[in-house]
């Protein structure tokens, strides 16, 4: 595997600009093994993010992709399909948390920029580690089995049944209905149980 | 009930019960025992001559809790669903002594099959929802107090349910099980089985507060001068319109009481309860006809065995486990398989139908797609180092893990042989890596999260 | 919510977050703006039940001064 690692670093507007020097994070990068390009942006999600790294991964060739931005569980997805337009395995690329956890709950910009390069070094100690990794599928049979039959299956059968799959209702007991045939009225309303 | 059996789309398997599930979510083998009704259903008409007819006629209705009585072959209730009757084998006096057959001959339709057996059918499903539901605490077991269930006057809240049903064994009058009288003062104590650590529960049953109040209601509107007297610890009404409800109890005239009864004992034809009131810091004897007991909700028998037949985990009182309390109430640890009703753990009707729809959609959803991403970032074996020692198997949540016996060619003077080797079914892996750590050659690894990408992330920090 | 900053020793230390709750929580510290000292550093796992100890020895062994699992 070749060693050619890109990395974005997000300002996110201000939300990571104005804590970390997101520039000198970038220039940073580039000092680090394996990493061949490196770069700031103001939104690296928007549109025209997306496609400086797409861009990137063509004219740099880059194999691997680290973006140093928010959260991965919120933009992970975003990101890897982002590198995957760029022409390169989405499980290729790695993100940096510099929002959530280091931007918005430090207010020394020394400090919090240290970390986000830190951070970042991380993230490049790992992508150079990936491997291109495989989505599989696998078929669905669209049939549903309820396991009981009182309110709760009864109701679950219905509404998948309602939504036009074929349903199949087991029942230990001779009748459906459940508990529910042996009460009498109930509350808060008093109607009646069957 | 009835839009259930009679929808298009809905198979009824009734009398049934899951003996064996293989596969995983979208494609699961699920076996099916078929238990014997000794009527074919599909000639029956459900004319009801032969329960008219059956000269076994004595046999205590498990239905109304032994209040009423029932032919040996019999529907479960008159409305029963689907309303075909079936023969209670192990009282049928044809199927016991092969004396009678009188149903046999009485049948229109010739659908009476007595050498009916147990079938087996195997059904292939996308999806399995899990509405188990619950049965009541078995309190006879852990009350001596309340006398083991040796006062026939002492009733649980369903059985009070039957008595006060206008198709139950009394036709809704509230009458005595032990001499058919009306009673006057009726008690009823709550949290029996629930919130009592020593002697039942930890947890509180939820519907019981509401239950009672409407039982209470019951006896105050249906009974002239009654007496409903609830001993309670507290009163939880939170659902919309609970505490109308319960106002509403309180507005007919039931006496409310916080404190905990000690212990019931007859005296005459009456019930003594030793009990305290602990707002007015004093001990009383309360004297009652009847006594009704709101006993708590428990997983139904056979959950925990049918969990474990199934493939998922269930919680420290049997209930089944949801995969997230909050995010992900109706789904279990295991994809493909929901969680719907009381089976999760005790809840009232709203709730219960609430989440019911929730697992519906959940199934739904699944069934728009047409094929299933897996998860990329699974466990791996390198069959080279596995040793086959099997540590890892009992560990993962989702029973990816199984033992296979392989082939190898032999070498170094050794002939061909097998071994056992860990193999990661990846459609049940759900990327946890919690098998690594148990794993002492380290022949599994995790994708995206290697032990090589963590380390190198250690060593990266600690620059 | 705030933690005493005022000391002059910089510990280093690492910090083992399920990506489920650990993870997710310390997002929401972030969402709240929560101020805690920079000396953290969150390595994402799937699930705690993923940490091998060989990895918090190995945490130690490269001079981190503290080790938190959390999930």
């Amino acid at each position: 595997m070749k060693k050619r690692v890109g990395v974005f670093v997000c300002e996110c507007g201000t939300n990571i600009a104005a804590t970390v020097d997101t520039q000198q994070v970038a220039e940073y990068a580039k000092t680090l093994p394996g990493v061949v390009y490196a770069t700031n942006y103001k939104y690296m999600c928007s549109d025209p993010g997306q496609e400086l790294i797409r861009t990137a991964i063509k004219e740099q060739n880059l194999e691997q992709v680290v973006v140093a931005s928010c959260s991965p569980r919120m933009h992970e997805k975003t990101f890897r399909n982002a590198v995957e337009g760029g022409g390169i395995n989405g499980y290729m690329f790695e993100m940096v948390n510099i929002r959530e956890q280091n931007s918005w709950v430090h207010h020394d910009r020394q400090e919090a920029t240290k970390k986000a390069e830190d951070l970042v070094r991380m993230g490049v100690a790992k992508v150079l580690r990936n491997q291109p990794l495989k989505i599989s599928t696998i078929p669905v049979t669209k049939r549903a089995m309820v396991i009981g039959g009182g309110i709760a299956g009864m109701q679950a059968a219905l509404d998948i049944a309602e939504a036009g799959h074929r349903v199949i209702l087991v029942e230990k007991e001779a009748s459906i209905g459940g508990k529910m045939t042996q009460l009498d009225k109930t509350f808060p309303t008093m109607d009646c149980a069957a | 009930m009835v839009a259930v059996a009679q929808h298009p789309n809905i198979e009824l398997i009734t009398l049934a019960e899951v003996v064996k599930v293989t596969g995983y979510i979208g494609n699961f083998n699920v076996t099916i025992k078929k238990k014997a009704k000794y009527v074919d259903w599909d000639l029956c008409n459900g004319c009801g001559t032969c329960i008219d007819k059956c000269p076994t006629k004595k046999i205590k209705d498990e239905f109304d809790f032994g209040m009423g009585l029932r032919p040996a072959i019999h529907k479960l209730f008159p409305q029963a669903v689907p309303g075909k009757p079936y023969i209670d084998p192990l009282n049928c006096t044809k199927l016991t002594k092969d004396k009678c057959g009188i149903c046999e001959k009485v049948c229109p339709t010739g659908a009476i099959r007595y050498n009916d057996v147990d079938q087996l059918v195997t059904e292939e499903v996308g999806a399995i929802v899990m509405a188990t539901g619950y049965d009541s605490f078995n309190w006879q077991d852990a009350y001596g107090e309340y006398g083991y269930g040796k006062y026939p006057d002492v009733i649980s809240g369903l059985e009070f349910e039957r008595l006060v049903s206008a198709g139950g064994p009394t036709q809704g009058k509230i009458l005595r099980p032990s001499d058919g009288k009306e009673p006057k003062h009726i008690a009823f104590i709550k949290c029996v089985g629930s919130r009592d650590d020593t002697k039942g529960k930890s947890y509180c049953s939820r519907a019981c507060c509401m239950y009672t109040a409407k039982h209470a209601y019951q006896v105050k509107t249906k009974i002239e001068d009654s007496e409903a007297y609830v001993f309670y610890m507290d009163v939880r009404t939170a659902g919309k319109n609970y505490e109308e409800f319960y106002q509403r109890a309180l507005n007919a005239g039931a006496k409310y009481i916080r404190g905990r009864v000690s212990k019931i004992y007859p005296r005459g034809d009456k019930l003594i309860l030793k009990t305290e009131d602990t707002l007015m810091g004093m001990a009383l004897e309360v004297e009652a006809d009847m006594v009704v007991l709101a006993t708590a909700m428990v997983p139904a028998a056979g959950a925990v065995q049918l969990a474990k037949t199934i493939g998922f985990s269930v919680d420290k009182d049997g209930f089944f486990q949801e995969a997230h309390p909050k995010l992900q109430p109706v789904e279990t640890f295991t994809a493909g398989v929901y969680l719907a009703g009381t089976c999760q753990g005790p809840k009232d009707i709203p709730d219960t139908v609430a989440q019911a729809s929730g697992a519906a959609v959940k199934v739904c959803g699944m069934f728009s797609k047409n094929e299933l991403v897996t998860e990329a970032m699974v466990s791996e074996v390198d069959i080279s180092k596995c040793s086959g020692c099997g540590l890892c198997v009992p560990i993962c949540p989702y029973g990816a893990i199984s033992l296979q016996e392989i082939n190898e060619r032999g070498g170094h003077g050794h002939g061909p042989f097998t071994r056992q080797i860990a193999e990661i079914n990846s459609s049940l892996c759900q990327g946890c890596g919690a098998c690594l750590p148990a794993c002492r050659t380290t022949a599994l690894n995790l994708k995206g999260f290697t032990n090589d990408q963590l380390v190198s992330e250690v060593d990266a920090l600690c620059l | 919510m705030s933690i005493d900053t005022q000391t002059t020793f910089k510990p280093k230390i690492i910090v083992f977050a399920c990506n489920w709750c650990s993870y997710a929580a310390a997002d929401l510290a972030g969402l709240n703006h929560y101020e805690y000292p920079a000396d953290v550093r969150i390595i994402r796992t799937p699930c705690s039940g993923r940490m091998d100890p060989m990895l918090v020895l190995r945490a130690f062994n490269r001079g981190a001064d503290g080790v938190l699992l959390s999930g």
